[in-house]
């Protein structure tokens, strides 16, 4: 398998990178980097300006892999190759949570861990995850169930909460063409995830983490609002509970962090035997 | 727009599901129903709409629409021209100039290739290797030549 790692994870979040290589060496499951390849590129920025260029690009980085399977952490780079995939009738792209789900599952999960972690998260997918049902026909378009469960497989609980569903306020190029109305919506998100009792925001994909992460510092500056929620990559979480350091996960570099989390994630609970 | 889609939107009952389930409809001036309407009633251009910038492409009107419209599908198309017409908005105007020159829509800087070293990780992005790069470059130079300048 080849690691597509987009610009996100190689150039801000390389512990979502270094955590998805020990979960992999941990299962036995032979990955190595996809050298050379480029911004995947974002679907929706992109396809706004145009598909042609977001087909040729894409081509190329599959065209790389050379028919080996493609692995993601990003629902951005995902759909873009996803799909590209489908139209040109070559490659097999994955992402990593659906591929953990469907090819490993998370009764195997349950038995890799060293130590459980007992967390309350709040599951945020991503739009890109499961939508548009068109192509990613694996799951509900409405009511996707597959990072909840893959969160209890690790002992963690996912606490239900309003607006689950919705979009984190960055997709669709919002983030950086129309920052107010991003800001906006992340306000409206964080007001129902705050209403629970959780240890941090689990999701799937890196820009949903830098729109919960640095979106929080952001709302600070421009909107007074304080939240203090860690937010983090499934994959993070999963190499930590299979015991990786969790300093190699990078989290010490994310915005908003938290020592009860950090606590948490070192000392674990004893895994079923 | 091309007839094809006119065809699609044809089919569209004004049913409201799709501004229903718009959760930037509900923050901002974006109406999904509405755009649909008075292209179909006043033959007004989706692409008129400034507004359509503010979509976040969660798709999930065009995964509820009844009739099965491809509102986001549409929306995206419908921005091609309104870049082309007045430019991108606000930080989306550096992207592709990013994406051109760096071969990445978020390019890493010095701390950032600290990390990875830290990390005992390889650098592998096309933004460092000069071949890939400079492949990646004459792509966007070639299709963003005749859409955005």
């Amino acid at each position: 398998m080849k690691f597509f790692p987009g610009c996100m994870i190689h150039n801000r979040y390389p512990g979502i990178e270094k955590s998805l290589y020990y979960v992999f060496d941990n299962l036995e499951i032979e990955i190595s980097p996809l050298k050379g390849s480029s911004c995947c590129p974002a679907p929706s920025i992109t396809k706004s300006v145009s598909q042609d260029l977001w087909l040729e690009i894409g081509k190329r980085n599959i065209q790389l892999a050379k028919n080996d399977t493609i692995m993601t952490a990003c629902n951005g780079c995902f759909t873009t190759l996803f799909e590209v995939s489908e139209k040109i009738g070559t490659g097999d792209v994955r992402h990593v949570a659906e591929f953990l789900y469907f090819d490993v599952g998370t009764e195997k999960i349950r038995r890799s861990i060293t130590k459980r972690l007992p967390l309350k998260l709040a599951v945020h997918y991503g739009c890109h995850f499961f939508r548009p049902g068109e192509y990613k026909k694996f799951t509900s378009p409405e009511r996707p169930k597959i990072l909840d469960e893959l969160v209890e497989a690790i002992g963690s609980q996912s606490v239900d909460y309003r607006y689950k569903m919705m979009c984190c306020g960055g997709g669709g190029g919002v983030r950086a063409g129309a920052t107010e109305v991003s800001q906006e919506l992340l306000e409206i998100k964080l007001d129902a995830m705050s209403n629970e009792e959780i240890d941090a925001i689990v999701v799937v994909c890196p820009l949903c983490l830098n729109q919960f992460d640095n979106g929080q510092k952001e709302l600070e500056n421009s909107r007074n609002r304080s939240y203090g929620i860690p937010t983090v990559h499934y994959i993070q979480l999963l190499a930590v509970a299979m015991g990786m350091e969790p300093e190699l996960t990078g989290i010490q570099w994310h915005s908003i962090s938290s020592t009860d989390l950090i606590e948490k994630l070192v000392k674990g609970e004893m895994a079923e035997e | 727009m091309d007839d094809e889609v006119g065809a699609v939107i044809n089919k569209c009952i004004q049913c409201g599901t799709c501004i229903g389930s718009c959760f930037s409809g509900r923050v901002t001036a974006l109406n999904t129903r509405r755009i649909l309407m008075e292209h179909l009633a006043k033959g007004v251009p989706i692409e008129n709409h400034d507004a359509l910038w503010f979509c976040v492409t969660c798709y999930a009107c065009q995964e509820r629409c009844p009739r099965g419209i491809p509102v986001t599908e549409i929306i995206l198309k419908a921005r091609n021209e309104l870049a082309r017409r007045k430019g991108l908005p606000g930080r989306l105007k550096n992207a592709f100039s990013y994406l051109e020159k760096h071969s990445a829509l978020v390019p890493g800087k010095d701390r950032n290739l600290e990390m990875r070293k830290e990390l005992g990780l390889p650098v592998y992005h096309s933004q460092f290797d000069d071949e890939a790069r400079k492949e990646v470059s004459e792509i966007v130079k070639r299709h963003l030549k005749e859409v955005i300048r």
